[in-house]
């Protein structure tokens, strides 16, 4: 993944190009103009006189507009450049807009031979960093004046339509435009590029179904000044938390995603560029995360995934009845059942998180009407915990893929095929049992058990509930827990042995409650010990373990929204200053990233690079990192809902010095929160 | 025998509709070409109940297709959203219905397992 990618998006539509402007998709280039998971540029580059132009500086105003100024040659000899090309790039109203000027520096007229080299490869997003035939037929057309691009296989048709405000000689691969330019004088021309997703009778699938029409600039611009008004105000003493938070602010504001079923609500989409869908776990955590911020993000998310229930039994989709979906997607290879997210539902974490997402979704807002509509969806959703979720028999959540072909090994959130290992790096048979999976189900039928007595006048389910909550969490116990060592197993195997590896996954226990109190300590030590912690946060494998690598993604690089759940599960144990160490090390990382907190980054120990590496991740912002920042300050505020009111309880390490959380929302109406790192009267 | 397309509306009004259904008000109305022209179907699900009528109605939203299709997708073996994606079928008005359709058919697709059967079958990493 190149880094000096730039990029404009609205949504699921984005164009990423070079810092030029120009796009060259290459395997080893994943760029292009992006809609509908569908790539519908993959050549867009400008010459003036023939000449590549270089940028001299890109200003980046928001997420949907860009101006790039160029000048054209090489870096080496563009000193005295007598003209200069500005790209002024947006996504408005769909589509992508982009206005040329040439600018003449000479003092008398001049010839300018604008040309615009344009091509489509069409193709599917999950496929743009690999080499692939296309299925169907690519065609090109010269039109109007403008350039109509396609793709057809069978009944399926993509095209990108080129129109342009001056008048061009166009090509088959590309427009050309011949103009003398005063002296001092400027040229412009406005390009319009529009993606089509078409039916056989030549309209836009779109624009038969109700939907608001996309947002102009304008309208973005607006929303998300509003946006950033409606947001609590935070100011504190340490800068890096303001920028860090400011930041989050803007990039969860980006993250919104309006499903084509819901096209009125927006959801968080799991991370820019590349998964603007609709995704169950990023969307259920990032909600969970955001509600002190924007609690009707998981108003979205829950009807949406609660629409998208799984129905049926289907191993190509790994779908039960109950299940919460992992993924949907737009593109060819699920039109054609080459790829299963249509949706596909393989991941075993998500369907408790729902659950546990509407009980406090409820508690911040008081919002029972809510409860009470997705009563049935809730109530499927604890059953499947049973009723699919257990599928030894023996009382515990394990996963085991039935589409071997293309579903993920691993399906909980650590779902590379060797996240999920002992200790001396063998790995365990399927199907697993891993500890967090137990936690989340302990969790969900405690709160469903809430809803159950408060919401479905429902005792008798409440008391079942909370009945088999007790027993799961006395059976997990006795299993996971490995005496000698003094942690959690991170899962059981096939046979029900310990998979006995050092991990991250036992913190979220701390979140889902499930941890005895006796042992919660042991649980601290472990976390914020040396083999796990690594100086900015908690790795994911400790160091020592046999497949132990501070850059591999689930296998040792750190992860924000890990350390934000970790985070939060110490505070609510009581260990206030492990958490604040916590939130100091992982805010202090998101500084090196000028606020935008990382979806990872690599687990090598603070003192032997003095600053966070960077792990090579494809998505920024991400939902689950942008997340964090929220949960991270909950947990230093001591924020729970308490009734109808919200309880305060500040931690906050010196480094902090004073914080305030101002216009907090919630069923209490609006609270002001002031926490010190200071005043540490009780010495935590 | 029986038209399967008929006897397909027809359980679908007698059997009501399950939780999934339930939430969803409205008609879908279906256009179904076939050799001796079209047939219209309209759906009207309130409050958990479905009605089937074949006289023209307002929809709030209108799924195109043609009859051989129809019962593919009434058989389980083509899913309603794939289909829309691939234009095998046709929707306009309210999206949210395309979903609903996922529920109607909701026929399991022919070779499917349950999770405890698929469990302790071998041992897939060997």
């Amino acid at each position: 993944m190149k880094s000096n990618l730039v990029r404009v998006l609205d949504g699921n539509i984005f164009v990423l190009s070079e810092n030029n402007g120009d796009i060259e998709a290459a395997v080893a280039n994943v760029c292009g103009f992006f809609d509908f998971d569908t790539r519908f540029l993959s050549l867009w580059r400008l010459r003036l006189n023939g000449d590549r132009l270089n940028p001299l500086s890109i200003a980046e105003r928001d997420y949907f507009t860009l101006r790039f100024f160029l000048v054209p040659g090489e870096p080496t000899h563009y000193v005295d450049a007598k003209a200069s090309v500005i790209r002024e790039r947006s996504i408005t109203g769909g589509v992508f807009e982009e206005r040329l000027t040439v600018l003449n520096h000479d003092r008398g007229p001049v010839d300018f031979t604008v040309r615009l080299d344009v091509a489509s490869d069409f193709s599917p997003i999950s496929l743009v960093g690999a080499e692939r035939e296309p299925v169907g037929q690519l065609y090109r057309r010269v039109e109007d004046g403008g350039l109509r691009l396609g793709y057809r296989r069978e009944k399926f048709q993509r095209e990108t339509v080129i129109s342009t405000s001056e008048p061009a000689a166009v090509d088959e691969d590309g427009l050309t435009y011949t103009v003398q330019v005063e002296g001092n004088g400027e040229w412009t021309t406005t390009l319009r590029v529009r993606a089509l997703v078409l039916r056989p009778d030549g309209r836009d699938v779109r624009e038969q179904l109700d939907r608001r029409p996309r947002r102009t600039t304008a309208e973005q611009r607006e929303d998300l000044a509003d946006w950033l008004a409606r947001a609590p105000q935070l100011s504190c003493d340490w800068d890096a938390v303001t920028t860090t938070y400011q930041r989050s602010l803007v990039d969860l504001a980006a993250l919104r995603y309006s499903p084509l079923t819901l096209p009125d609500e927006t959801m968080p989409a799991a991370g820019l560029p590349w998964v603007a869908t609709i995704t169950g776990r990023d969307s259920i955590l990032t909600s969970f995360q955001a509600l002190p911020i924007a609690s009707e993000l998981a108003v979205a998310t829950l009807r949406m995934l609660g629409i998208d229930q799984g129905a049926v039994l289907d191993d190509f989709r790994d779908e039960e009845p109950g299940k919460i979906l992992r993924e949907f997607r737009y593109s060819e290879m699920v039109a054609f059942e080459e790829r299963p997210e249509s949706p596909y539902y393989g991941s075993a974490d998500v369907t408790p998180l729902y659950v546990v997402l509407l009980d406090e979704y409820e508690r911040w807002t008081g919002d029972a009407a809510l409860v009470r509509e997705l009563e049935e969806e809730a109530r499927a959703a604890l059953n499947w915990i049973d009723q699919y979720g257990d599928i030894l028999g023996d009382g515990y959540v394990r996963y085991r893929r039935r589409n071997t072909r293309t579903g993920p090994e691993n399906q909980g959130w650590k779902d590379s095929p060797a996240a999920i290992c002992y200790a001396d790096g063998r790995l365990p048979e399927p199907p697993r049992a891993t500890c967090e999976l137990q936690g989340y189900a302990y969790d969900a039928k405690l709160r469903g058990a809430r809803l159950a007595r408060e919401f479905w006048g429902d005792p008798a389910y409440g008391e079942r509930l909370e009945r088999e909550a007790a027993a799961l969490r006395e059976r997990f116990e006795r299993d996971f827990w490995i005496a000698d060592r003094g942690y959690y197993a991170l899962a059981l195997d096939a046979d029900g042995r310990q998979v006995d590896a050092l991990a991250s996954n036992m913190g979220h226990l701390l979140w889902s409650g499930i941890v005895d109190e006796s042992r919660a300590a042991q649980v601290a030590a472990h976390l914020l010990g040396p083999r796990l912690f690594s100086g900015w946060g908690v790795r994911t494998l400790a160091e020592g373990q046999a497949r132990y690598n501070p850059l591999g993604s689930h296998v040792g690089a750190v992860w924000p929204f890990d350390n934000a759940l970790i985070a939060w599960g110490l505070r609510q144990y009581g260990f206030a200053e492990e958490a604040g160490r916590i939130a100091e090390g992982i805010i202090d990382a998101a500084r090196h990233f000028h606020g935008r907190m990382p979806e990872a980054f690599a687990g090598y120990p603070r003192e032997l690079t003095r600053y966070p590496v960077r792990y090579p991740t494809a998505n920024s912002p991400q939902a689950l990192a942008t997340g964090a920042t929220f949960l991270l300050l909950r947990a230093l505020l001591g924020l729970d809902p308490a009734g109808e009111h919200l309880m305060m309880v500040p931690r906050v390490p010196a480094r902090f010095g004073r914080v305030e959380l101002l216009d907090v929302r919630g069923r209490w109406g609006q609270i002001d929160v002031i926490g010190s790192g200071l005043a540490r009267l009780d010495g935590g | 025998m029986s038209d399967p397309i008929t006897v397909f509306f027809e359980r679908l009004a007698a059997g009501g509709c399950g939780r999934l259904l339930r939430k969803t008000g409205g008609t879908v109305r279906f256009e179904l070409t076939g050799d001796d022209g079209l047939d219209l179907w309209h759906l009207t699900i309130a409050e958990g109940r479905v009605e089937v009528s074949r006289e023209a109605r307002d929809a709030d939203a209108v799924i195109h297709t043609d009859r051989a299709f129809f019962l593919r997708m009434v058989r389980g073996e083509a899913k309603p959203l794939t289909a829309w994606l691939r234009n095998d079928i046709i929707a306009e008005g309210q999206f949210r219905f395309v979903v609903l359709l996922e529920r109607l058919f909701a026929a399991p697709p022919p070779v499917t397992r349950q999770p405890r059967a698929v469990a302790g079958d071998g041992r897939e990493r060997a």
